[in-house]
């Protein structure tokens, strides 16, 4: 067998089928506005108050080093569905049954993701050289030096991201949405750790810090080789300039950034130990340890317990159905959508939820329950995700959408389950306002549970996954109800950062694009 | 109680029609709607069951536009896709519970309908095991009752049987003709038995377009005395084949005896009686040799 040849046709076909949805626009479309808001100064790499001259080496890093930054973390969440679209198109299984091995499939994953990213990366490429041309600073053109940095710093990140998402992938507890959470803080204190140990980071950061604080440092002797930040929307905070001529790429850098490289493969091959090879039986087990026996129940089972075909009750002896007052059944409705989220939830996460609930009502201090209240709505993140993207996920569109009211009575009560979610895990935090008679708080509590769900079901309406919602939804809690930035915070637990009407707004954004999400999904309503 | 489909027509993006024109009326009974893959039955069946709009022509349900009322037939619709999936953490009565909750179904009911479904389906034994763990066939079944659950004046079951070992096989098609009488059961397939045993109607599709609708007898009817069966050397077998139209063969001490579907016999063949199967053939060769002149 030419392993070489096998190989290629994997990434090849994968890489095809990717780019081949719809979706894949979307990716690049991403790209192409990480790039437009470099191009235009939104996004400004500076140090302090200085920002390089904009030649090749300079644009070529800070293009570099957005699409790394972002790439890195979104790009995770667009490339992770790779085995996932292999089990749901069942092309897997067909594979699982040719002599491939598990390596050479987790490899070959990886080299699609990669190929993907990669894609993203060069898209940034372009406008980096197109950023020069248009900005006109320096009119010397150089083209190894623009590309080097994408060529050393961007490639062995996006190889390491591309062999994580694989990773994360194979991994029984971290496939799903768990995973989609804990990548987000995965990522956060990668950056920050090699942030404040200024060491070789796999996104490469330091690499060309390093040298453009060096060369700062030459020019402006008070400058005190800290400041280093990409900033959005600060573009005003930049009054000087300075001439960098790039990265002096020695053996020794190149060196360790292709150790990433090394490292993305061995990841590879460490998925490929965790990797299930599409047996049913074992990606079910994995999934539902507590429900023995039931991958290998069979018709076996059926055949031996149940009545032969002569033996079989009538149709005519069925309960007739009451078909009328469809509507008056809109709250047994959201008592089965509730049961529907919460079903398959373990007995520990009822444990931490009621935990988080009664710290919320204990806690003595406003600090402490700002706390507890972010984490409980935290807890519950898989629960909402779900919302507006199951029926897509478990393919029941078919036989919701033919029901009568799909649009009118179950949308809603999808929505009202998710606050109610909203409510229950948070509801000890609103006691404690309303017993204090804290009326804007409890407003900001309101609108926050009002927004999650609405976030849900119209970031899951509108993808048919619950992807966006979990990656979205755990970095707006991270800037928001954790770090209290303004604008951000839907909690509403600091008044200073407290935007409650401007989630009201949102929300009502959320479920009207919910609405005709999923209005324009049916033939007809 | 009616439905009837009026010209319809559906083009998908790239303007590939799957569906051209297709009018038909339906009264109470079961249809079998045969066709060969690709031929636009599973497209019908998504229009029909509202899923799907179609570009052209309109559907009605007792007089009213589906378009422009999908609910009043959602109301007394039930379904079985070809495809479909299931909440794999839920059990059998959790998960009709909640559809019937969706169809908004009154409570109490549905969920003794639901105990008789299962049994009628024959999963009463597993009704309390997680859908993620049943097998193909079984999941079938709980489309099956599903579709059932609110006692439908209008049934559309795609391609039913797949997946079903023979006795469910059975077991299904007893139950659809239990069901057929006051309701309309639109039964898609490909699978010639299915129909013959439970269809009052048939009306076969090619193309996108309506072939052929009538009784089962009255498409037997087209193929009397045209059905031969041609006993030969099995050297000779593939000469036959590109002379006539062979519907079945089999292997014997004496040669290959081919069923052969002529006007004229071949040399030496005896007649026999048709079967759908070759009603079938011969109606959808015909519509092959028009649509090719």
């Amino acid at each position: 067998m030419n392993h070489a040849r096998v190989l290629y046709h994997m990434v090849r076909a994968d890489f095809l089928e990717r780019v081949r949805r719809y979706s894949f626009l979307l990716t690049l479309a991403f790209a192409a506005y990480l790039a437009w808001g470099a191009a235009t100064g939104r996004v400004v790499l500076r140090l302090d108050e200085y920002r390089g001259v904009f030649n090749s080496a300079w644009v070529g890093s800070m293009m570099t080093v957005v699409g790394t930054m972002f790439i890195s973390l979104v790009g995770f969440y667009i490339v992770k569905n790779a085995i996932l679209r292999d089990e749901q198109t069942r092309v897997g299984r067909i594979l699982a049954s040719t002599p491939m091995s598990r390596l050479f499939y987790t490899l070959a994953k990886t080299l699609s993701n990669f190929a993907v990213l990669t894609l993203m990366i060069a898209v940034l490429a372009a406008t980096a050289l197109f950023m020069q041309f248009t900005h006109a600073e320096d009119t010397h053109y150089h083209l190894g030096t623009l590309l080097a940095p994408f060529l050393w710093v961007g490639m062995p990140a996006m190889a390491v991201t591309a062999a994580v998402a694989v990773l994360f992938e194979t991994l029984p507890v971290l496939r799903g949405g768990v995973g989609n959470v804990i990548y987000f803080f995965v990522w956060i204190s990668a950056l920050a750790v090699s942030d404040k140990k200024g060491i070789d980071d796999y996104a490469g950061f330091f690499v060309i810090a390093h040298s453009m604080q060096a060369a700062l440092k030459k020019v402006d002797s008070a400058y005190n080789n800290n400041g280093f930040a990409l900033s959005i929307g600060d573009s005003a905070l930049v009054t000087k300039r300075f001439v960098w001529t790039g990265v002096d790429w020695t053996a020794a850098i190149i060196w360790h950034r292709m150790l990433w490289v090394l490292i993305a493969l061995a990841i590879a091959g460490a998925a490929s130990l965790f990797f299930h090879r599409f047996d049913p039986a074992r990606a079910w087990s994995l999934r539902r340890k507590k429900a023995p026996g039931a991958a290998n129940m069979n018709r076996d089972t059926l055949t031996a317990a149940g009545p032969n075909v002569e033996g079989r009750p009538s149709v005519g002896r069925l309960t007739p159905m009451v078909s009328e007052a469809r509507e008056s059944r809109f709250w047994q409705l959201v008592v089965s959508e509730l049961r529907l989220m919460l079903q398959g939830q373990r007995w520990w996460w009822y444990v931490v939820a009621l935990g988080l609930l009664i710290a919320s009502v204990a806690s003595p201090t406003l600090d402490a329950r700002s706390g507890v209240i972010a984490v409980a709505w935290l807890w519950p993140t898989l629960v909402w995700s779900q919302m507006g993207a199951r029926e897509s996920r478990h393919a029941t569109e078919s036989l919701i959408f033919s029901s009568a009211g799909t649009l009118n009575r179950q949308l809603p009560a999808v929505w009202v389950a998710g606050f109610m979610v909203a409510a229950l895990t948070g509801g000890g935090y609103a006691l404690r306002l309303l017993t204090s008679a804290d009326w804007h708080g409890l407003f900001a509590w309101f609108a926050g549970a009002l927004f999650i769900p609405s976030l849900a079901l119209g970031l899951g309406t509108l993808s048919g996954t619950s992807k966006p919602f979990e990656a979205i939804y755990t970095v707006w809690w991270y800037l928001g109800p954790l770090n209290h930035a303004p604008g951000f915070d839907f909690v509403g637990s600091v008044p200073a950062t407290s935007r409650a009407l401007f989630c009201l707004v949102l929300s009502g954004v959320l479920m009207t694009a919910a609405y005709f999400g999923r209005r324009a999904r049916m033939a007809y309503v | 109680m009616q439905l009837v489909i009026d010209g319809v027509s559906k083009r998908y993006s790239g303007g590939n029609w799957a569906l051209k024109g297709f009018t038909l009326a339906l009264k109470p009974g079961v249809l079998g709607l045969l066709g060969p893959n690709g031929a636009g039955k599973t497209t019908l069946m998504s229009i029909l069951a509202t899923i799907t709009r179609a570009t052209e022509g309109r559907v009605t349900w007792n007089g009213i536009d589906v378009a422009s009322h999908p609910d009043e037939l959602r109301a007394v619709l039930g379904f079985l896709p070809q495809d479909f999936g299931v909440y794999p953490n839920l059990n059998a009565v959790e998960f009709l519970e909640y559809l019937a909750a969706v169809k908004g179904l009154e409570a109490a009911t549905s969920r003794r309908r639901i105990d008789e479904l299962l049994n009628l389906v024959n999963l009463a034994d597993v009704r309390k095991r997680p859908l993620g763990g049943y097998s193909g066939g079984m999941k079938q079944r709980v489309g099956i009752a599903q579709a059932l659950l609110n006692d439908p004046q209008l049934l559309i079951v795609d391609e039913p049987t797949a997946g079903l070992d023979p006795e469910e096989r059975v077991r299904f098609r007893n139950l659809l003709s239990d069901l057929s009488g006051e309701r309309i059961v639109i039964l898609s397939t490909h699978i010639v038995s299915d129909v013959e045993a439970t269809a009052t109607d048939i009306a076969l599709i090619a193309q996108g377009t309506l072939v052929a609708h009538d009784s089962p007898e009255e498409l037997l009817r087209r193929v009397e005395g045209k059905v031969w069966e041609w006993v030969l050397p099995s050297a000779e077998l593939n000469n036959a084949k590109q002379k006539y139209l062979i519907s079945n063969t089999s292997r014997r001490s004496d040669g290959v005896h081919a069923r052969v579907l002529a006007d004229a016999p071949p040399d030496g063949a005896q007649p026999v009686t048709p079967n759908l199967e070759d009603a079938y053939l011969f109606c959808l060769s015909h519509h092959r040799a028009g649509a090719a002149a």
